[in-house]
């Protein structure tokens, strides 16, 4: 693997890095002034992940992560010591670390030298001084400043006659999530687009540190609610490769079982979203009745709509009979099949076919530079699948294939979820019949030493990479969730320029994003 | 494709009175009860503190109670509870004239995206709220009522208040889920501005992590003060 | 003609006078001398109008023929126009002039005004050919003068010679026009032409007369082709100027497409008639996409004459067809509808250039993406603008809903045309005119809500300051004087009638204007099933006719085929308003009011940059008639920081008006490169010239010897 030789080249030119093999990773600590030549050496083969911040154990401070990992490769992790608080930014190089460099300088108060749009990012000037750093604080320090009435800052590019800004939120629409867009535009067309996003920024990675473990899921389950399970299997993977306690085979199968039904479930509710937001009623409203049935049939199987509680660290707090097992596949496959026959009919209606194609279009060198995830990421063409490429739980031992398409349009990203729809019920039939009944649900976990590690899971928007480190209690020291939302709502302003007004929300709609997972 | 032809081939999906009167635990997930019990250790399980121990009742703040299970998983003889009948008036419904017809403006205040959701889901033919006179209106200066999600964060503050001084009297702010009624799980965060009712006054409250759309559109009948036409048993 | 020779008398007194006052008293007594010239013209035009038309028989040019003066009724209705302009136009210069007095000598600029206005008077009651010339040559110079009055401008010194050169090019043209009615007639002389046109019928010289006259006329009326001049001259004019200049001099080119076509050389064929009306509807359709489109405030008024001036010709046209065709009733009508418009342009846009001076003055801008807000910081000029915006977007009660109205209805008359090819044109051209009169519902919605409503644009507009009484007073005779217009038009249809049948050939004022609903003129069902209704009422009280438009085709199946009240309208309109104006009191009477701001998607506070601009306004109409107004699409340029980072995103928007696109840029690169290969033979050698000269020597003789015989 390429890998290799990148270590190696690496440490034939500067012999003075230290290289350190940790519990599942390489740590490859460097001085700040190496960084940008270590990272443009990894962003051809290499994916970005994020920047994990982890404490310094020596010094009481913070220190970065630049976290990457390869197909079927190792993860690595840079770590930069930023004593000074200051470290070149990588943006340029690779323009996937751009609002990651945003949200650390906002939080941690890391300089960035280099990077043009510091500031006003994760915490709202109008609220937050410059300078704030909550996460280096104890939060009992942390107070926003009285607000005095004034003029909201609009960021302002286009320099052409007559030009203005229309600004959408942060509330709009029926029951859209808070978030701002200002659109630059000289009437008709969206010359320009800037998302001002954390209205609802919770510090859910501020609120992670010194929680236990149970807790903690219950924490990052509620980042997003739509795909709760996935976030909570993220923490729960990096918590549990910390205490090093395998999960019993039964409990990794039935994970992959409830993940794959929650994409199913999350995905059928973008394609609501996209068929509402094309003025389509009917298939709009069967497909929302669609996800309420599977809503019901998680609420009776797994006691929870949203699957909120099943994670449980060393395994799931259920169990279920083989009967059961089949009664959930069943009812999903009926679910499947009628959000299919829906679906193919719409492929035959032009009045969605006209609102969807070549609107929207994000194409494939964009979606790279952005580092998009998820089926947004696969419908332009870019074939990342942490499943395939990480085989984290029993992916292993699934057979799968991964749908790709090429044009990037709406409707790649509509056939896309369609597709996944099908691959996921596939991977869920191949699960019953590999259930051993005997294996117990859960293995006790205790985590006893510090340490970093890492969770990740495609969750169904995306990749979610969960950084947790902890302390020698076992609770949470620090903790970074790079979430599906905050790669792809970067991208999202791209592919609406150009595009008139009445597209903006069938293109939003296509991207299914979720303001809460970018916000956390 | 005619949709509409699709539309009508499709039975009848919306929850029938039956259903709604003993609803199946995919319809609501149900909530701890008060207990008669005995256990020191059991306000330590709850991780938002809703649980508290008074003369051997364990009785629980729904306020708090984000039904993450624990006391149930752990301690077995905790009760449990079916039902959806949760909303919880604080001040009196809407006077006659809105018998018929309510604009709801929802505000997310920082929402997971659950609560959202089901709120979302009242639309779906299954709950079909339009049978009720009810709608969700994008303009604050239709509305009746807002129904407020999450725990109102630092950021949105401003906004929830301009949202509410645009609404027109007489209203009704609804404040739905855990996270809106006492700050929930994210209480302790320091971007979290307070529950709802320390920004706005509160008259409606619907616990519940995330309240399923029966217990919300439980809490509109409630406002328009229709519910008791309906034959379903009183919470 | 008492009242004409007071007028010289005092405009004449007035430029020698502020050559004796002192500094501060001179745009006052202009002022006032001007405004009591305008009241003696006022009254010798209607004394022409109503009473007795006069002419004077000057001296005699010998081997040419007789010079004459006179005010004949065509010449008097243009002179009671031009008089209702000059005199708020008079009370209004006081206060504008007082920006430009540090700059330049204003005693020049009241002997530019005082001699402009002799000279446009002139032009119309000039009744020969040669004298008619010579004062159309002082009236193109002085309006050069006055467009060009600020003229440390380097732009507006250049914008007027456009505007000289048009003129010129124009006379020209006119005089091909002139020289075939001379020799036809063998006389110089008005009224000599007109009585040889009886028994002259020569088709070709007809085609030739109204071909030179129109097009020739037609650049001094902004008709298509040779209107970009217009849009260039008012921004450069003083808003005085500017309202002269569309309320007036435009009329003079109408005047002279009315006084050859429909007076001296009457159009005799249909298709002459169909000529003006496609003209006019493309001038029409062309000047409402710019003035839609275009967002600095006076050029875009000027757009809008350009418009206003093709609807006229059209109805004009529509005038000439019928009455070549021998309808004289329709002829009527259309040129009721051609006089009113000419009538009420004139009156509004004056109106409305001065509202944009007054703009000018008060926030110091006329760019409307700059401007907002100004309704509340001057509120009389948004309310008196707000009354020319509705009348020329011709919205009842105001006086442009007759008009436009009746131009319509009257080319929907097109049915009684024999030929299909006349219908189509016909048809056509009132689709024209009606999409013309929704965009400019658009444009004038645009030009009130971007310049008076939201907020301020720019710090300029933000402290604005309203106009003193002087302008006030113009701006709001003005509107009043459009607003009467609009509600008492059979009054007004009444008085323009005895002109309107010279031009059509006959027709009475009973084809239009019944007096109220006698049974006479009505049939019996009709007129038993509107008394009921009240429309007797007032009958015995007002004077004049009735107070309904209403046509019946002629023949014994007659039957009405269109019909309509403005005056019933208006009262019913302010009843209506009463009535809602009081339920609206008493409802709210027992009711708490609660002023709240506007809902802005949860934001306490937008910035201006949120604001709706103009160009956002009309953008999708530049995006719907690109192929016109912008064929190109706008360059866009990208800048980048670190290659990702956007940081700026340019468009750069090239626009060029479409006659000059089309026609006047490839002429003159044309007339260019011609000039180019001339010049190339042009060595100033002596003995290349004696070559030349050689060889043209042979070239004639040779003709001569070959061909002639």
């Amino acid at each position: 693997m390429n890998y290799e030789n990148w270590l190696k080249n690496i440490l034939d030119r500067h012999s003075a890095i230290p290289v350190t093999i940790e519990r599942d990773w390489i740590r490859v600590t460097v001085s700040p002034n190496l960084l940008p030549e270590l990272v443009g050496a990894l962003t051809h083969d290499w994916i970005f992940a994020g920047i994990v911040p982890e404490n310094d154990p020596g010094i009481q401070a913070v220190r970065l992560l630049y976290v990457f990992y390869a197909q079927h490769g190792p993860w690595v992790g840079i770590e930069v010591s930023n004593h000074d608080q200051s470290v070149p930014t990588v943006s340029a190089l690779l323009f996937a670390a751009d609002w990651q460099e945003r949200e650390m300088e906002d939080l941690f108060d890391v300089h960035f030298e280099g990077h043009p749009q510091l500031g006003d990012f994760v915490l709202h000037d109008d609220h937050w001084p410059e300078g704030t750093a909550p996460m280096r604080r104890h939060s009992w320090e942390i107070h926003p400043k009285a607000t005095e009435p004034q003029d909201l800052s609009m960021p302002r590019i286009v320099e052409a006659p007559g030009s203005f800004v229309m600004p959408v939120g942060p509330v709009y629409s029926g029951t859209a999530e808070s978030i701002q867009f200002h659109l630059e535009t000289v009437g008709e067309e969206i010359v320009f687009a800037h998302i001002r996003p954390f209205y609802k920024y919770r510090a859910v990675e501020k609120i992670l540190e010194g929680q236990e473990p149970s807790v903690a899921l219950l924490i990052a389950e509620r980042i997003d609610g739509l795909t709760a399970f996935a976030h909570s299997l993220a923490l729960a993977q990096a918590l549990e490769t910390l205490a090093d306690t395998p999960v019993p085979p039964r409990a990794k199968l039935l994970r992959v079982f409830w993940a794959e039904f929650e994409r199913i479930r999350s995905h059928i509710h973008v394609l609501a979203g996209i068929l509402e937001s094309t003025g389509l009623s009917v298939p709009a409203n069967l497909m929302q009745a669609l996800e309420e049935n599977l809503l019901q049939v998680s609420g009776v199987s797994a006691g929870h709509r949203y699957l909120f509680g099943l994670n449980k660290l060393g395994g799931l707090s259920r169990d279920w009979s083989h009967a059961e097992i089949q009664t959930i596949v069943h009812q999903l496959g009926t679910v499947v099949q009628q959000s299919q026959r829906i679906s193919d009919a719409l492929a035959f209606d032009n009045s969605f076919l006209d609102r969807l194609e070549s609107v929207g279009v994000l194409n494939r060198d964009l979606a790279i530079s952005h580092g998009l995830v998820g089926p947004v990421a696969r419908a332009s063409g870019v074939n990342r699948d942490l499943r395939a490429w990480q085989e984290y739980a029993a992916y292993d031992q699934i057979t799968f294939g991964i749908p790709v398409q090429s044009e990037g349009d709406g409707y790649a990203r509509f056939r896309q979820l369609c597709q996944e729809i099908d691959q996921s019920y596939g991977i869920i039939q191949q699960i019953p019949p590999l259930l051993s009944p005997e294996t117990p649900m859960a293995s006790g976990v205790r985590i006893t030493e510090t340490g970093t590690a890492f969770g990740y899971v495609e969750s169904p928007s995306g990749a979610i990479i969960c950084g947790v480190s902890v302390n020698g209690q076992g609770m949470i020291e620090r903790s970074r969730v790079v979430t599906p939302g905050l790669v792809n709502w970067h991208a999202f302003p791209q592919a609406v320029r150009h595009f008139a007004f009445q597209d903006f929300p069938i293109i939003l709609a296509t991207f299914g994003l979720s303001v809460a997972d970018l916000d956390r | 494709m005619l949709w509409f032809r699709e539309g009508l081939y499709q039975s009848l999906k919306t929850l029938t009175p039956q259903e709604e009167f003993s609803p199946s635990p995919g319809l609501t997930p149900g909530r701890p009860a008060p207990t008669a019990m005995e256990d020191a250790a059991l306000g330590a399980i709850c991780p938002t503190h809703a649980l508290q121990e008074q003369e051997r009742l364990v009785e629980i703040d729904y306020a708090r109670c984000i039904q993450c299970h624990f006391c149930h998983q752990r301690t077995p003889g905790m009760n449990w509870e079916a039902g959806y009948h949760w909303a919880e008036m604080k001040s009196p419904g809407l006077p006659a004239p809105f018998r018929h017809s309510l604009q709801v403006r929802v505000i997310d205040a920082g929402d997971c995206g659950a609560c959202l959701n089901e709120i979302h889901q009242l639309a779906s033919p299954v709950y079909s709220l339009h049978r009720f006179g009810i709608s969700f209106t994008p303009a604050p200066r239709d509305a009746d009522v807002l129904m407020v999600t999450g725990p109102v964060t630092v950021s949105i503050k401003e906004a929830l208040e301009e949202a509410f001084g645009a609404v027109p009297e007489p209203k009704r702010v609804m404040a739905i889920g855990t996270c809106a009624l006492s700050g929930g799980i994210f209480a302790s965060s320091f971007a979290v501005a307070g529950p709802v009712d320390q920004v706005i006054p509160v008259d409606i409250e619907i616990p519940g992590c995330p309240p399923p759309p029966l217990a919300i559109l439980d809490g509109c009948r409630l406002i328009m003060g229709v519910r008791s036409k309906y034959p379903i048993k009183e919470g | 003609m008492v009242g004409f020779l007071i007028f010289l008398v005092l405009s004449i007194m007035a430029c020698v006078l502020v050559f004796v006052v002192p500094n501060g008293w001179v745009t006052h007594v202009s002022s006032m001398m001007g405004s009591l010239a305008a009241i003696a013209l006022l009254y010798s035009a209607i004394a022409s109008l109503f009473f007795r038309s006069w002419f004077l028989n000057l001296w005699r040019l010998r081997g040419w023929g007789q010079l004459v003066m006179g005010e004949p009724h065509l010449s008097a209705f243009f002179v009671m126009v031009t008089g209702l302009v000059f005199l708020p136009v008079s009370w209004y210069s006081p206060e504008y002039l007082r920006r430009l007095q540090h700059h330049y000598n204003l005693r020049y600029f009241a002997v530019i005004y005082h001699s402009l206005t002799i000279a446009i008077i002139l032009t119309f009651l000039a009744q020969d050919v040669v004298s008619f010339l010579l004062v159309w040559e002082i009236m193109s110079i002085s309006s050069y003068l006055a467009v060009n009055f600020e003229h440390l401008d380097e732009r507006h010194t250049h914008e007027g010679y456009i505007m000289l050169g048009a003129s010129e090019a124009g006379f020209l043209v006119i005089l091909g026009g002139w020289l075939p009615l001379i020799a036809a007639s063998h006389s110089i002389d008005f009224s000599a032409i007109q009585a040889a046109s009886l028994h002259y019928l020569a088709p070709r010289l007809g085609w030739v007369v109204m071909l030179c006259s129109f097009f020739g006329f037609g650049v001094k009326a902004g008709l298509f082709p040779s209107m970009s001049w217009l849009p260039r001259a008012h921004p450069a004019a003083p808003a005085i100027f500017s309202a002269l200049l569309s309320g007036v001099i435009l009329n003079l080119g109408i005047y002279g497409i009315i006084e050859i076509n429909g007076v001296l050389w009457p159009i005799h064929q249909p298709s002459q008639g169909l000529v003006i009306i496609a003209v006019g509807s493309v001038t029409a359709l062309i000047g409402i996409l710019y003035a839609t489109t275009e967002n600095h405030l006076k050029r875009m008024l000027a757009h809008s004459s350009i418009e206003n001036m093709g609807l006229i010709a059209v109805a004009l046209g529509a005038a000439f067809t019928f009455r070549a065709a021998h309808f004289p009733d329709l002829a009527w009508i259309a040129g009721i509808a051609a006089l009113y418009q000419i009538l009420n342009h004139s009156l509004y846009k004056s109106l409305l250039f001065l509202g944009a001076g007054a703009i000018d003055l008060g926030a110091g801008d006329l760019e409307m993406d700059h401007l907002g807000g100004l309704g509340r910081r001057m509120p009389w000029t948004a309310l008196v603008m707000l009354a020319g915006v509705m009348a020329i977007s011709a919205l009842p009660p105001f006086n442009g809903f007759i008009s436009e109205w009746l131009i319509i209805q009257s080319l929907l008359r097109s049915v009684v045309l024999k030929l299909p090819i006349y219908q189509v044109i016909f048809a056509l051209s009132g689709v024209i005119v009606a999409l013309t009169a929704g965009l400019a519902a658009t444009a004038f919605i645009k030009l009130y809500g971007m310049v008076f409503l939201g907020r301020g644009r720019s710090h300029a507009s933000q402290n604005a300051k309203e106009v003193g009484l002087g302008p006030k007073g113009a701006m709001g005779a003005l509107a009043v004087i459009c607003l009467i217009l609009g509600v008492t038009p059979t009054y007004i249809v009444r008085a323009l009638s005895p002109l309107a049948a010279k031009l059509g050939g006959g027709g009475t004022l009973r084809g239009l204007v019944p007096s109220f609903f006698s049974p006479q003129q009505l049939p019996l069902a009709l007129s038993q099933a509107f008394k009921p209704l009240g429309a007797e009422t007032g009958r015995h009280l007002l004077p004049g006719p009735g107070l309904v438009f209403l046509y019946q085709s002629p023949g014994p199946s007659s039957h009405v085929v269109f019909a309509s009240s403005p005056s019933y309208l208006a009262i019913a309109m302010v009843a209506f308003l009463g009535l809602l104006y009081l339920m609206v009191k008493v409802l709210k009477r027992h009711r708490k009011v609660v002023h709240n701001e506007p809902w802005q998607g949860g934001v306490r506070q937008l910035p201006v940059d949120a604001h709706y601009t103009a160009t956002g306004f009309s953008n999708p109409i530049v995006v719907t008639f690109r192929a016109i107004l912008r064929p190109s699409q706008p360059a866009e340029q990208e800048k980048f920081l670190a290659s990702h980072f956007h940081t700026a995103v340019r468009r750069d928007v090239r626009e060029s008006y479409v006659m000059d696109r089309l026609v006047f840029y490839p002429a003159s690169k044309a007339v260019v490169r011609i000039s180019g290969v001339l010049a190339r033979i042009h060595h100033g050698k002596i003995n290349v010239y004696i070559v030349y000269a050689f060889v043209t020597l042979l070239v004639v003789v040779s003709l001569s010897l070959w061909v002639l015989p």
